[in-house]
């Protein structure tokens, strides 16, 4: 955990994250609105007092309330890993600005959870999916789409048909998902 | 009564035609693989992509190529023998392992990762056990840390050895592979004895490895250890001093240090353009802090360099490997780990250094004793970016060179 690191942070973004910065491990972790995502990740990309060149890893992240794109960045100034969560976006509608402008490499993992999770990159300019078929229709990471053979859920394991099982037992009647403590 | 000249009825085409019959001509057979999608375009660049000025013409690369590692299909767009553009299309293999993850406890969802990268499985065990790791605050046993680094150095090596031969089989070299494959089958066998597998491990679990080093692999490793070097050395011989393979490689696939960046690129690929980011220096994890090593770079960022690069790889997880074995501290394999485990909600993420470059994991847990999302990152998958970016304006038989120098593994590209 790089103290001094969170002391910068809080300097630079202070009412900019839309949450408290957690620490743990080798990890920081910021929260921002999916509005203020490019300009925080220039400041973060091209300011010399945070140089974050290296896009590690871009991800959606369904947690059964609200969408979020997790963005994980190296830099040379610290020893953590930063997590740039941008936060509270709607399930029905998600939106969030593209980061290629910055990193072109990013263009594909923004498919991949425009693919996933039905999230739009706003500015990606090839946002069509990547795995599954063109005419395919839903979104296979978000938490209200069950998998068929859900055998490890289900209650009545190896009794009830295959097709019965598609909407697991344990799910709400509003159609999401087990109950869940992830923010 | 229908009399003899009576016409046949007319011909009604099937719903369904298929090859077997023999009215349906060639041609409607061969349009399954279309190149050209039939809906509108849907983005920007597709809309670029699909649209032929005059003399072009779109070829499909795979999705059966054997240079295309795997189940990728590029559909190329050419004009002559000149590629103008082209687009990757993926999915062939596509399983869904960021799903099944979900629906697996934690020491379930270890198995999925082997499958990941065939090639070098092992690197894919070990970002996903470390982030459990994390979730759970499991101290790892300092012996257990030397045994993953030597299990992985190994595979690494395996890995760019067989980089080797399939490099030069991609550019219509047979011999090296022969070569290649003795160096990773010696390897193989021997993870297989430390393992009990040969390809798909299964090795590392949470808070250790399966188990300790057994008599099998030690006396396979000291024996392959006392050649290994003279080995390799003879066998890059095949390729490094072999003119026509250096003027094919030398400038071909330029990638500069600032594009490097900008695609994300991680690995072998980036510090062959000159940016030595290399996860077990900027990022340590395990026990890397306490060894010796260097971080090979180089400045062109060719496909020769690309090789090369890889080549210097081998050598510094040689001297890696030896020094595990010097170093090796006694002690346990596992920590005392339950059955059942429940993380706390929270996050982690971690990364690793594999033959391909940065292999991560961010998992999310809720409280329960499965993940509650699984994020798998793949380096093949953002290294095959480049190939839209390096192939325009070369001949059709360097975007084999090209994507063999990228080496990609389509098994992780296709999670």
């Amino acid at each position: 955990m790089d103290r001094a690191f969170r002391r910068r942070l809080e300097l630079r973004f202070g009412d900019l994250l839309s949450g408290p910065i957690r620490q743990r491990h080798d990890e920081t972790e910021i929260r921002i609105a999916p509005a203020d995502v490019p300009e925080v990740m220039r400041t973060l990309h091209d300011d010399p007092a945070f140089r974050f060149e290296f896009l590690a890893d871009l991800c959606g992240i369904d947690t059964g309330r609200t969408m979020q794109v997790a963005y994980h960045l190296w830099s040379e100034t610290t020893p953590d890993w930063l997590r740039v969560i941008a936060d509270g976006l709607s399930r029905d509608e998600p939106r969030v600005p593209s980061v290629t402008f910055l990193w072109k490499g990013a263009e594909w993992m923004e498919r991949e959870a425009y693919d996933m999770f039905g999230i739009v990159f706003e500015g990606n300019r090839d946002l069509r999916r990547i795995y599954m078929p063109p005419d395919y229709r839903s979104f296979p990471l978000r938490k209200d789409f069950f998998i068929a053979d859900d055998a490890a859920r289900s209650p009545g394991a190896g009794v009830r048909p295959m097709e019965r099982t598609h909407v697991p037992a344990n799910a709400a009647p509003g159609g999401v998902v087990r109950h869940s403590k992830v923010d | 009564m229908p009399t003899r000249h009576e016409p046949a009825a007319p011909y009604e085409i099937p719903a369904h035609p298929s090859a077997d019959d023999p009215r349906v001509t060639l041609e409607e057979q061969l349009g399954v693989f279309e190149p050209i999608p039939p809906y509108p375009p849907r983005t920007e660049r597709e809309a670029e992509f699909y649209t032929l000025r005059d003399g072009e013409m779109f070829i499909n690369m795979g999705p059966q190529h054997p240079s295309t590692h795997g189940v990728l299909r590029v559909v190329l767009k050419l004009n002559g023998e000149q590629v103008v553009d082209l687009d990757p299309v993926l999915g062939y293999l596509h399983r869904g392992v960021e799903k099944l993850c979900e629906n697996a406890d934690f020491h379930q969802a270890i198995c999925y990762m082997d499958p990941l990268e065939y090639v070098s499985s092992l690197f894919c065990e070990w970002p996903a056990v470390i982030a459990f790791e994390k979730l759970l605050d499991v101290q790892v046993p300092r012996r257990a840390e030397y045994i993953r680094v030597l299990s992985t150095e190994l595979n690494r090596v395996a890995s760019h050895a067989l980089f080797m031969g399939w490099m030069a089989l991609d550019l219509g070299g047979l011999t090296p592979i022969l070569y290649s494959f003795i160096e990773r089958d010696e390897i193989v066998e021997m993870l297989a004895a430390l393992t009990g597998q040969r390809m798909l491990f299964n090795y590392f679990r949470i808070g250790g490895v399966n188990g300790d080093l057994n008599h099998e692999f030690m006396s396979r490793l000291g024996d392959w250890m006392s050649r290994a070097t003279e080995q390799i050395e003879a066998n890059l011989t095949l390729l490094n001093e072999n003119e026509i393979f250096v003027r094919r490689m030398r400038g071909l696939g330029v990638l500069d240090r600032e594009t490097a960046l900008r695609m994300a690129v991680s690995g072998p690929n980036l510090r062959a353009s000159g940016v030595p980011f290399d996860v077990r220096r900027a990022h340590p994890y395990s026990v890397f802090p306490e060894l010796e090593f260097d971080i090979p770079t180089r400045q062109e960022g060719d496909c020769l360099a690309r090789y090369l690069l890889r080549m210097d790889e081998i050598r510094q997880s040689l001297r890696i490997i030896d020094q595990c074995l010097h170093e090796m501290p006694d002690g346990p394999v596992m920590a005392r780990v339950p059955r059942l485990l429940r993380a706390r909600p929270g996050r982690a993420f971690a990364a690793v250094e594999g033959p391909r470059g940065l292999y991560g994991v961010h998992a999310i847990s809720d409280g329960t004793d499965q993940p509650f999302r699984m994020r798998i990152h793949d380096p093949s998958f953002v290294n095959l970016q480049l190939v839209p970016l390096l192939m325009p304006g070369n001949l059709v038989a360097d975007t084999m060179a090209i994507m063999a120098s990228l080496d990609p593994i389509m098994g992780g590209i296709d999670k």
